[in-house]
């Protein structure tokens, strides 16, 4: 009755120092999180303020998105719609195609990895280098990001250490984390400056301005988008927000949710194409507008892809990144695989406990416990609930009501019980048994043994 | 007023000794308070599975069997905060008004926040660890979530605080998920373990005797760890240190 | 039908129930306040890795600047009065000339005390160089400090510009193990002088 999730986690636990490591690491960035927080007495009023204003602004797409598009064309900028990942990706080609462009540099987007922009590209024959350093490890490494926001952070020095030595010609045996990244600033200035097209995703579009907003602290993006002529942004189109007004509060929010920062080092504004320049934008719907739908989960489209979500979680902190079978792990991640295919994703929505501590470190509110707890008791409908699981959690009552029952199964195995006996074995992999009281609480008072 | 007292089935089963120390406690605080018998389980379990169908049964059980006390009192934060956050909807499918959801409280909650003492008879000279459980910290709110930026306070420490010698502790990561979650525990055994094994070694890293909470379920999880790894800290119900000496 | 008018459709379809927007207002006028602005700016340019310094009465600005920076060649400015400036940036044309930069003088519209932001509105040819030089000084006039990002953004206006930018303190990354390391791309070095 394992799911993948539950196998997996497994795995990335039998490396007790490293799996230490990674909870107390990203326990850490909650602590920082905890402490920027609290310096702000509205806290608590940012987030409401935030969650309506997405409620607003995603039951107000149809408006706000033609609003976004005809201040971004005044302002010169090309905008396209592409309904799913391959007309995105189809669209992404064809500028680059129109310009000539070989070598094109991107900045961090889980829109692009949402979509598969990379393997798309590269089929094409198009070079396409991360610019962000942690995209850029593991594009190197041939992995995925296991965190939207620190994508490699279950990369070890030592390990970057060894592939800028292959890679980027670094000293051998140096995993100092400044070298390290001073040689790539290195390498990857020489990509910049090089590049004939740059992309960034978006963190923000704001409707009243038809600008992007782009949040990073390497300052990669603007680096990427100030260096070649063309420039391309795209977003999921419920990054949408109304005005600069909502701006103030999300940028107040997201650093300090994210990695405990008071802002991120750089908030751009792209509004114009640099000047001969072309800017061309893309809004790409790829099921959302299928969520719009969903009221139980319409909150999902809040998401303003900060990670507290992970760092907070004790199942993600323990079972890393990769124990996912969808891109995006953690409680936001469980919530999105299940909206985009439940069939392929359900194995997830066993990574949680129900602590509810997601929902009450979102900024945006989104109620990720809640919905996990929505979701299963869905699958019992999509045909994927456990059989072993179904006939224990009713065995669980059962066990409770019926010690002798338990006690028999566990000494008598595989006498009957073979339900009660596999639960008492599940449960005594590293922890004891719980031991039956010789009268319960129920016959006692029968006996008026309470007073 | 009169109190109709809920022993949710772990209780009943492995911790009927937490039974006896709520109607004592009751008692003690002159609430007429009365035990219906052959209680069940409150259906958290099935439901938090995925199956929430199989505990509209249990439901309507229970708030037949409730139906006639002015308030239903039990000892376990996260049986109370299932039946009242979930009885009405559950109940509502089946055309059946809950009458259980409104009147329900977890016993800390009820003696904080309805009795209000001001002094209690028992003592306790002893070092404790509070376990401030999930769904009583952030669903049934007896303590302010560390995510939240609210002003502090723990009606379990309030109290434990009436109690005398006693010396109240909170573990590192004050409310982190000791790892039980009813069928989380069986289906994620690799991490409910890890995540019980941390909680109790910041437990003991506070130098207490006893990890002292509102719910049993996550005292049955850690004193399972405890067993296990024969650790030197022991697990208790909140309600034996405030009914100590009854 | 193109999909623009597709996903038009699609989104009206879905949208069941509209909400209202939200009114800041209460929000914006009880937000964090500081006693003094300035002071908590230059607390907060501390805590986000870079540096602020007060310009005294009758202080000469380059002087400071050529203090601060002895080691700085290329010194790009298109600010007046910037003498100790080397060349004018808007002088070149291909944005990667200005690769080798040590130091850009530039000017901030905003300073915004609860994160040690600095907005700046592009107003030199190329936006490179706020990203390619290895250290940056952001002049800030003293009265253009605001508490939090809501007075921030009443304060800019969406003007002719074509980019705008907050920058708090030097490029920083966590990447490798989360070690904080400063200068991944952009500015290794970030002073604002309070004027």
């Amino acid at each position: 009755m394992s799911t993948k999730h539950a196998k997996a986690a497994a795995g990335f636990l039998e490396n007790k120092k490293q799996a230490a490591w990674y909870d107390e690491t990203l326990w850490l960035v909650r602590a920082k999180r905890d402490k920027q927080s609290k310096e702000v007495p509205e806290w608590e009023e940012l987030r409401e303020m935030a969650c309506e204003t997405k409620l607003y602004s995603n039951s107000h797409l149809d408006e706000l998105l033609v609003e976004f598009e005809t201040n971004a064309r005044a302002n010169g900028a090309h905008v396209y719609w592409a309904k799913d990942a391959d007309e995105y990706c189809n669209i992404v080609y064809n500028i680059l195609h129109q310009h000539g462009v070989k070598h094109f540099i991107k900045s961090k987007s889980m829109l692009a990895e949402e979509c598969e922009l990379n393997p798309f590209l590269e089929h094409k024959g198009i070079e396409v280098v991360e610019s962000d350093l942690g995209e850029r490890i593991l594009q190197l490494m041939h992995l995925k990001p296991s965190h939207i926001v620190l994508p490699a952070i279950h990369v070890k020095r030592e390990q970057v250490g060894e592939l800028f030595e292959k890679e980027l010609g670094t000293e051998k045996g140096n995993s100092d984390p400044t070298y390290l990244t001073h040689a790539a600033r290195k390498n990857l200035r020489e990509k910049f400056l090089h590049a004939e097209a740059a992309m960034t995703g978006a963190n923000f579009a704001v409707a009243s301005t038809g600008e992007i907003v782009v949040c990073t602290n390497e300052g990669n993006a603007d680096m990427g988008v100030s260096q070649p002529k063309l420039q391309i942004a795209a977003f999921g189109m419920e990054k949408i927000v109304p005005d600069r007004e909502s701006l103030a509060v999300f940028t107040r929010l997201l650093a300090r949710s994210a990695t405990g920062q008071p802002v991120t080092t750089y908030t751009s504004h792209f509004r114009k194409p640099r000047e001969g320049g072309e800017f061309h934008i893309i809004i790409v719907d790829n099921g959302r507008s299928k969520i719009l739908a969903d009221r139980k989960h319409i909150k999902t489209l809040n998401c303003i892809r900060c990670g507290a979500c992970m760092n907070t979680c004790p199942v993600y902190r323990r079972s890393g990144g990769y124990s996912y079978t969808y891109f995006i792990p953690g409680p936001i991640g469980i919530n999105l695989g299940m909206l985009k295919a439940p069939l392929h994703y359900y194995d997830n929505v066993s990574a949680c406990s129900l602590c509810y501590s997601c929902s009450d470190v979102c900024p945006v509110k989104v109620d990720l416990a809640e919905q996990i707890y929505l979701w299963r008791q869905d699958l019992d409908k999509l045909g994927k609930a456990d059989a072993m699981k179904k006939i224990m959690s009713g065995g669980m009552e059962f066990a409770m009501n019926r010690p002798w029952a338990f006690n028999a199964a566990m000494d008598l195995a595989p006498v009957g019980g073979e339900v009660l006996r596999m639960m008492g074995v599940t449960w005594g992999k590293g922890r004891d048994l719980p031991k039956f009281a010789k009268e319960n609480f129920n016959e006692m008072w029968k006996k008026g043994k309470v007073k | 007023m009169k109190v109709g007292l809920f022993i949710p089935c772990y209780i009943n089963a492995v911790y009927p000794q937490v039974g006896v120390a709520s109607y004592k406690l009751l008692k003690s605080l002159g609430v007429d308070v009365d035990y219906p018998l052959d209680q069940t389980c409150c259906g958290q379990p099935m439901a938090n599975a995925g199956f929430e169908s199989e505990s509209v049964e249990m439901a309507r059980h229970f708030d037949r069997k409730f139906k006639d006390y002015d308030y239903i009192v039990g000892p376990s934060a996260s049986c109370v905060v299932f039946v009242r956050d979930n009885y009405g909807r559950l109940l509502k499918a089946e055309e059946h008004h809950c009458a259980s959801e409104e009147r329900i409280y977890d016993l800390c909650e009820f003696i904080h926040d309805v009795i209000k003492p001001t002094s209690l008879q028992a003592k306790f000279p002893h070092k404790v660890s509070l376990q401030n459980s999930c769904h009583g910290v952030r669903l049934m709110g007896l303590s302010s979530p560390s995510e939240l930026n609210i002003p502090y306070f723990n009606k379990l420490r309030d109290l434990l605080s009436l109690v005398e010698g006693i010396e109240i502790m909170e573990p590192d990561r004050p409310d982190e998920c000791c790892g039980f979650g009813g069928m989380f525990s069986v289906e994620e055994t690799a991490v409910s373990v890890q995540m019980g094994h941390d909680k109790v070694h910041r437990h003991m890293a506070t130098g207490a005797e006893y990890i002292v909470g509102a719910d049993s379920s996550c005292l049955m999880h850690q004193n399972g760890i405890i067993a296990r790894e024969k650790l030197p800290i022991k697990t208790l119900h909140i309600v034996e240190i405030l009914a100590a000496g009854l | 039908m193109s999909s623009r008018e597709d996903i038009l459709q699609s989104i009206r379809r879905a949208t069941h129930v509209k909400y209202e927007k939200p009114d800041l207002k209460p929000l914006e006028e009880h937000a964090l306040t500081y006693p003094n602005v300035v002071e908590q700016f230059y607390f907060m340019m501390k805590q986000v890795g870079g540096e602020a310094v007060f310009l005294e009465e009758g202080q000469d600005i380059n002087k400071l600047i050529r203090e601060s920076y002895p080691d700085a060649k290329r010194i790009a400015s298109n600010l007046e009065g910037i003498t100790c400036a080397t060349f004018n940036p808007d002088n070149v044309e291909d944005p990667a000339e200005l690769d080798g930069t040590d130091l850009a003088i530039i000017d901030g519209k905003i300073g915004v005390a609860e994160n040690g932001a600095v907005w700046i509105e592009q107003d030199v040819k190329q936006r490179a160089l706020y990203f390619i030089s290895e250290k940056l000084v952001i002049l800030l006039d003293k009265g253009r400090i605001v508490n939090n990002m809501h007075e921030a953004y009443k304060r800019i206006h969406t003007g002719e510009y074509g980019f705008g930018t907050y920058i708090s303190g030097p490029s920083k990354t966590a990447d490798i193990e989360q070690a904080l390391v400063m200068g991944a791309h952009g500015a290794r070095d970030v002073m604002v002088i309070i004027k």
